[in-house]
C-alpha cells in the first residue's frame, strides 16, 4: 500500500521533539506489541479484519470535510497511518513514526465517534484511536501541553494545578458572591448525607469561578439538598483518559467516586462538561469494573431539565433573539441527550434556532477528546479544521451559542474568533441565571 | 479436471468454508471474551435495533444522504447471496448430489442479479481507482478480494450463456466460485461473518452503554 | 474511642439540645456534629450577614465570626473550627482562636486522645503542618501538600508534599520527581514522580505510600524504601496491625489485579478489581473488595471470593472483633446491602452506614436510610424510630449497650440501650 500523500505546516511541540530523540526502536517495538496483545482483544482484532476499506467513514469526519476533503483526514487513513502498519510491521517502527501517531490520534482527531456511527459495520475507529494514544502515552509521545494537563491531573487530582486550600478558598468566596443576588444560598462544604454531591472540571475555580457561583444560586431557588467536597475528588474531568494514561485516568475517577460514596450522597450532579461525563459515566467505571458509576452521575444536561420540566426552576422572562446551541459529542451522540437540551434551549430561549445536522448528527466543535488540551502550538489547524461547523453556525444567524460543555466552549470561542463571526459564547447555565425567576422572598431586602 | 472441481473440491469448500467461518467466529468470541467488558456491554434488544437500521435500505440517516451507494449496494449484497442459492442450476446439482431441492429463481432473474453483482463489483473497482479516499487504502489485497467475488459471477454469466468454451468456463466457474467460498473465513471477505457482531457491538455500546442510537 | 470507659453508659436517655429552636432563632443552621461521647451537639449558625457562630448544645461560642466552618469535636470532646477575623483564617478550639493567622488553614486532624489538634497551613505562600499552633520547621519550602496524618498517640505527622518547585509546563522536572514524603517537617531523601495513599502504622513507627516511577510504573515505598517490585499500577497500602514491618497493598500486573505484602505476590488469584484490603484485628486474616469478573463485585477473605456478586459495587470489608466474620455494605439494582460472610442480611436501603458488631459477632448494627429518614438496623432490619439525623451506633466496652444519638422531632437525643433490646 502506498505511504498517505500528508502536506502539513510544521509544528514544533517541545516534549513530542525530545521524545522522538529520545525513543529507542527496542522500547516502541516492546510496548506496541505490549499493548497490541495484552490490553487489546476480540474488539481490535474483529474491526481490523472486518474494515473493507469502503471510505465511507470519510463523509462523517470533520476534520476531512474542513480541510477540502484531504485524503490524509479521512478516520480510515488514520488508522491505515498508525495501526495499520503497527500491525503489519509487528511493532518495528521508527521514533519518527510514533510521533506522526501522536499528531494523528492526539492532535487530528476528537474521538469524537461519528464516524463510527456511519461506519456500516460500526466499527468504532475512535476506539482505535485511543489504543493508537494508549501506545504514545506509554511511550511518553504525548503534546506537550496535553501531558502537563495528565501531570496535573496525576499530581492534584484536577485538571489545572489547583491546590487544595485553593480550592476550598474560591468556593467560599463564590458562595458570598451567590449571596449578593440570594442572600441566604450557601455551598454546603462537606454535607454528608445531601441528595447530591456537585462537581466541576478544574477550569471552573480556575478561570471561571462565576460558574460555581450561579450554580449555588441555581441550587438555592430550586431549594435542592447539595454538597461540594473540600477535598480532592471534586474535579470529575479527565485529560488522562485522553492521552492515554488510563492507570492515572483510572486513579481520578476512583476517588471522584469514592468521594461521592464518602458523602452518601445519592446522586452526582456534574456541571456542564462532556469528556467530563463520558470519564466519569463511561471510561473511567468500565476500566475499575463498574458497569455504571457506583453512585450515579447526572449530567447538567439533564439537570436542568429535570428542574425546568417538574417547575423546581420557572423561567421569568425568556432570553430574546436567535440562540442557538452546539451538540456536545459526548453527551449528545454518546449519551442521548439531545432532547432534553432542545427542551431547556426552547424553554430559556425566545428563538431556538436549531443547528443542521443536530442531535447526534452534529459536528464536533473540534476542541474535544483533547485536542483543544494539546495547546497553542495545535491550535492553528485545528481552528481551520472547524470550517465546517463555523459554517453551520453562521447559517443559524444566532446572536449567541450556548455550550453546554466547557471543551466546546473554548472550542467555540476559537471558532467565533477565527472565523469572525461575532456571535457570543455562553454556558447554559448562564442563560438560565439571566431567565429563572427568583422568589421574592429569596431576593435582597431593600435597604 | 471436472470431476475433480465438481467432486472432491467442493467438498473441500465446504468443509473450509463452514469448518473456517465457525473456526473464525469462535476464535474471534474467545478472544472477545478474553477483553472481559464486551460482553457485559452487549443487549440483545439494542443488538437488534441496530441490526434492523442497518440491513434494511434507507432507515439510517447516512444511507439518506448516499442514495447512489446505498443502492448500489444493497442490490449487489442481496443478489450476491439469493442468486447463487436459488439459480436453477446449482439446486439441480444439490438435487442430483443430495436428492435435496428447493425453490428457485426464474433463470431470467438470476441472470439479472449476477448482471448486478457484476455490476456492483465494477462499482466497486471505479471507487477504488477514483475515490481519492478508498485508493489511498486499497492495496493488491483489495483487488484480489473483488477479483475474487466478481469471478465466479462473470464465468457463470458466461457458462449460461454458453459464449465461448463452455467446459473450461464451467471448470472456471466452480474454480472460482469454490476459492470465493475457501477465502470467505480467511480473508477480508470475513465481514460476511462478522457483520452481525460488529454491529450488535455498536449498536449495544451505543444504545444499552451509552443511552444514545447509532442510525 | 477515646476514654470510652468513663462515658456515661448509665443514662439511658438525655435529650441534651432543642435544635429545632436554632432555627427559629438564627437566619440559618448548618448541619449538625456531635462528640464522639454523644455529649455534645453543634451546628454552625448564620447570624447575619457575614456574621457566623456555632451553637453548641443550648448555648453558643462567645464571640462569632466572618466565616466558619469544618466544625469538628476532638475526641476529647473539645469542638474546633476553622474560622476568620479580618480575612486571616485559624483553628478556633471551644470558642477560642489560635494566636497565629494563616493565609489559609484547613484538613483538621486529630491525635487519638484529641490533646494535639494538627492541620495544613498556609503563610505567605508557603505551606506546613501545624500542631497545637506551632507550625513544623522545614528545610525545604513546601510548593503544596496533597493529604496528611498524624500517629494515634499525635508524635508523629506525615504529609504528601510537593518540595520542588515547578514551572509551567516542565515535563522533565516533573518526570525527575517533585513530590515527597514529609515526616515531623523533614522530607525523605529522594522525590518522586508523584506520590499515593500515605498510611502510617499504629505504633507510628514506619509510613508507607504508593509512588509513580515514571508514566506507568508503579510501586510501594517503607520509610523511603522501596520494594524491589514495580507494577503496572498500586492502591494504597496497608500495615499489619500487630506488626509495622507487614504491608499489604493491591498490585496491577498483566492486565489483572493482585494482593501483595512486602512486595510479593500472596493471593494467587487475579481480579478484574481488586480494592480496600483490610486486616482482621489480629492480623491472620485479609480481606478485600474484589471483582472476579467485571461488573460483579464480591469480598474475598485471603484470596476466595464469596460466591454471591453484587451488579454495581462494594465498599471496604469490616471484621467483626474475633476476626471470624466478615460485613460489608454492597450495591445492586439500585439498592444498597447488608451482606456478611457471603449472605445478604435482611431488607436493602437507600443507604447504609459502616458496620458494627456485636461482641460476640451475633448482631451487626448500622445507621440506614430509607425514605429520607434515618434508622437503627439490626442484621439489616429496622430496629428504632425514624430519626432527622442519626450517627453511628457505638458499643459499650462491655458490649453489653449501644450508644445511639439522634435528632428526633428536632431534639438532640443520647440514647444507651441494652444490647439484648435491640
Amino acid at each position: 500500500m502506498k505511504p498517505t500523500i500528508v502536506k502539513r505546516e510544521p509544528v514544533v511541540d517541545e516534549a513530542m521533539d525530545q521524545c522522538e530523540a529520545r525513543l529507542t526502536e527496542e522500547e516502541i517495538e516492546k510496548v506496541i506489541n505490549e499493548v497490541i496483545d495484552k490490553e487489546t482483544g476480540g474488539r481490535l482484532w474483529t474491526y481490523i479484519n472486518t474494515c473493507i476499506h469502503c471510505g465511507l467513514c470519510a463523509e462523517a469526519c470533520h476534520w476531512y470535510l474542513s480541510n477540502d476533503r484531504d485524503v490524509s483526514f479521512a478516520p480510515v487513513t488514520k488508522i491505515k497511518d498508525t495501526l495499520w502498519v503497527m500491525l503489519e510491521k509487528k511493532g518495528k517502527v521508527d521514533a519518527a513514526f510514533i510521533k506522526r501517531c501522536s499528531q494523528i490520534s492526539h492532535t487530528e482527531c476528537n474521538a469524537c465517534r461519528r464516524c463510527g456511527m456511519y461506519c456500516p459495520f460500526g466499527i468504532d475507529i475512535a476506539y482505535m484511536i485511543l489504543v493508537v494514544r494508549r501506545i504514545c502515552a506509554k511511550l511518553g509521545m504525548v503534546p506537550l501541553y496535553l501531558q502537563d494537563t495528565v501531570h496535573s491531573h496525576a499530581a492534584t487530582m484536577n485538571q489545572m494545578w489547583v491546590k487544595p486550600d485553593e480550592w476550598i478558598d474560591t468556593l467560599q468566596w463564590q458562595e458570598e458572591e451567590a449571596q449578593g443576588y440570594v442572600p441566604s444560598a450557601r455551598l454546603p462544604l462537606e454535607k454528608e448525607g445531601a441528595e447530591i454531591m456537585y462537581s466541576v472540571i478544574g477550569p471552573e475555580p480556575k478561570f471561571l469561578a462565576q460558574l460555581l457561583g450561579n450554580i449555588t444560586v441555581i441550587m438555592k431557588v430550586a431549594g435542592l439538598d447539595w454538597t461540594m467536597p473540600a477535598t480532592a475528588g471534586w474535579d470529575n474531568s479527565n485529560m488522562a483518559m485522553y492521552s492515554g494514561d488510563f492507570e492515572i485516568m483510572a486513579r481520578v475517577e476512583r476517588l471522584h467516586h469514592e468521594t461521592a460514596q464518602r458523602l452518601k450522597v445519592k446522586k452526582i450532579v456534574m456541571g456542564e462538561c462532556g469528556h467530563a461525563f463520558r470519564g466519569a459515566e463511561y471510561d473511567g467505571p468500565t476500566w475499575m469494573g463498574w458497569m455504571k458509576p457506583p453512585i450515579p452521575i447526572v449530567h447538567a444536561i439533564a439537570f436542568y431539565y429535570d428542574l425546568i420540566k417538574s417547575g423546581r426552576i420557572k423561567i421569568a422572562k425568556k432570553i430574546e433573539g436567535p440562540i442557538t446551541s452546539q451538540y456536545p459529542c459526548n453527551v449528545i451522540r454518546n449519551a442521548g441527550l439531545g432532547s432534553k437540551l432542545r427542551y431547556i434551549m426552547s424553554a430559556v430561549c425566545e428563538d431556538f434556532v436549531d443547528l443542521i445536522p443536530n442531535d447526534r448528527h452534529a459536528f464536533c466543535c473540534n476542541a474535544g477528546g483533547g485536542t483543544i488540551n494539546c495547546g497553542p502550538p495545535w491550535k492553528k489547524i485545528r481552528v481551520q479544521s472547524a470550517k465546517l461547523q463555523s459554517e453551520n453556525f453562521k447559517r443559524t444567524g444566532a446572536h449567541t451559542i450556548v455550550t453546554p460543555c466547557h471543551n466546546c466552549h473554548s472550542g467555540v470561542e476559537d471558532i467565533v474568533d477565527g472565523y469572525k463571526l461575532g456571535m457570543h459564547v455562553k454556558f447554559f447555565s448562564e442563560l438560565l441565571i439571566e431567565a429563572m425567576e427568583i422568589p421574592e422572598h429569596l431576593k435582597p431586602k431593600e435597604e | 479436471m471436472y470431476e475433480f472441481v465438481s467432486g472432491p473440491l467442493v467438498w473441500i469448500a465446504f468443509i473450509v468454508f463452514i469448518g473456517g467461518s465457525l473456526y473464525r467466529i469462535y476464535n474471534m468470541l474467545s478472544i472477545s471474551k478474553k477483553e472481559k467488558v464486551v460482553f457485559p456491554h452487549m443487549s440483545l434488544k439494542h443488538s437488534l435495533a441496530s441490526l434492523v437500521h442497518w440491513v434494511i435500505p434507507f432507515n439510517n440517516q447516512y444511507m439518506r444522504k448516499r442514495p447512489i451507494f446505498t443502492i448500489v449496494s444493497f442490490a449487489f449484497h442481496i443478489c450476491l447471496l439469493i442468486a447463487p442459492i436459488f439459480l436453477l442450476a446449482h439446486v439441480i446439482l444439490w438435487d442430483e448430489s443430495w436428492n435435496m431441492s428447493w425453490w428457485t429463481i426464474p433463470e431470467a432473474v438470476t441472470d439479472w442479479m449476477t448482471i448486478i453483482v457484476i455490476i456492483g463489483c465494477i462499482f466497486f473497482l471505479y471507487r477504488r481507482l477514483t475515490d481519492p479516499v478508498v485508493k489511498n487504502v486499497t492495496d493488491g489485497s483489495d483487488y484480489l478480494l473483488l477479483a475474487i467475488t466478481a469471478l465466479p459471477f462473470i464465468t457463470g454469466f458466461i457458462a449460461y450463456h454458453q459464449l465461448f468454451a463452455y467446459n473450461t468456463i464451467l471448470i472456471l466457474h466452480i474454480l472460482t466460485g469454490e476459492i470465493m467460498l475457501i477465502a470467505i473465513p480467511f480473508t477480508r471477505l470475513s465481514h460476511m461473518l462478522f457483520f452481525v457482531f460488529t454491529r450488535s457491538y455498536f449498536g449495544s455500546e451505543q444504545g444499552h452503554v451509552k443511552n444514545s442510537k447509532d442510525w | 474511642m477515646f476514654n470510652i470507659e468513663s462515658w456515661d453508659w448509665e443514662s439511658k436517655e438525655k435529650m441534651l439540645a432543642d435544635t429545632a429552636k436554632w432555627k427559629d432563632k438564627f437566619e440559618d443552621v448548618w448541619e449538625p456534629y456531635i462528640s464522639q461521647d454523644g455529649e455534645k451537639i453543634a451546628s454552625i449558625v448564620k447570624i447575619g450577614e457575614g456574621e457566623h457562630n456555632i451553637a453548641v448544645n443550648e448555648g453558643t461560642w462567645e464571640e462569632p465570626f466572618e466565616k466558619i466552618w469544618y466544625s469538628r469535636f476532638s475526641p476529647d470532646g473539645r469542638l474546633t473550627a476553622l474560622i476568620t477575623k479580618d480575612m486571616e483564617w485559624t483553628m478556633a478550639v471551644d470558642g477560642k482562636t489560635w494566636e497565629q493567622m494563616y493565609e489559609y488553614i484547613w484538613d483538621t486532624k486529630f491525635s487519638a486522645d484529641g490533646k494535639i489538634i494538627a492541620a495544613t497551613t498556609k503563610v505567605d505562600s508557603v505551606y506546613g503542618i501545624t500542631i497545637n499552633e506551632k507550625t513544623l520547621e522545614c528545610p525545604v519550602q513546601l510548593e503544596s501538600i496533597a493529604s496528611h496524618v498524624i500517629s494515634p498517640d499525635g508524635k508523629i505527622s506525615a504529609a504528601i508534599a510537593q518540595t520542588v518547585p515547578l514551572g509551567q509546563a516542565d515535563l522533565d522536572g516533573f518526570l525527575k520527581g517533585s513530590w515527597s514524603v514529609v515526616v515531623n517537617g523533614k522530607p525523605w531523601k529522594n522525590n518522586f514522580v508523584d506520590v499515593y495513599g500515605l498510611t502510617m502504622s499504629n505504633d507510628g513507627k514506619n509510613i508507607a505510600v504508593e509512588y509513580r516511577d515514571s508514566i506507568c510504573e508503579y510501586g510501594i515505598l517503607v520509610n523511603e524504601k522501596p520494594w524491589n517490585e514495580k507494577f503496572a499500577c498500586t492502591w494504597e497500602p496497608v500495615f499489619h496491625p500487630k506488626n509495622s514491618d507487614e504491608i499489604t497493598a493491591p498490585v496491577r500486573q498483566w492486565g489483572q489485579w493482585f494482593l501483595a505484602t512486602n512486595g510479593r505476590i500472596v493471593w494467587d488469584n487475579g481480579f478484574y478489581s481488586l480494592l480496600y484490603p483490610t486486616y482482621s484485628p489480629d492480623g491472620n486474616n485479609i480481606a478485600a473488595a474484589v471483582a472476579p469478573q467485571f461488573a460483579k463485585w464480591t469480598i474475598a477473605v485471603n484470596g476466595q471470593p464469596w460466591s454471591v456478586t453484587f451488579g454495581e459495587c462494594i465498599q471496604k470489608p469490616c471484621f467483626s472483633p474475633d476476626g471470624r466474620k466478615v460485613a460489608a455494605i454492597a450495591k445492586d439494582k439500585g439498592n444498597w446491602l447488608l451482606v456478611v460472610d457471603g449472605a445478604v442480611l435482611g431488607e436493602a436501603f437507600d443507604n447504609i452506614w459502616e458496620p458494627v458488631f456485636s461482641p460476640n459477632d451475633d448482631k451487626v448494627i448500622c445507621k440506614v436510610e430509607k425514605n429520607g429518614k434515618y434508622a437503627i438496623a439490626v442484621n439489616g432490619k429496622i430496629r428504632r424510630n425514624d430519626y432527622e439525623a442519626l450517627w453511628n451506633p457505638v458499643v459499650s466496652p462491655d458490649g453489653t449497650k449501644v450508644m445511639i444519638c439522634g435528632v428526633e422531632d428536632g431534639k438532640y437525643y443520647r440514647k444507651v440501650v441494652p444490647l439484648s433490646d435491640i
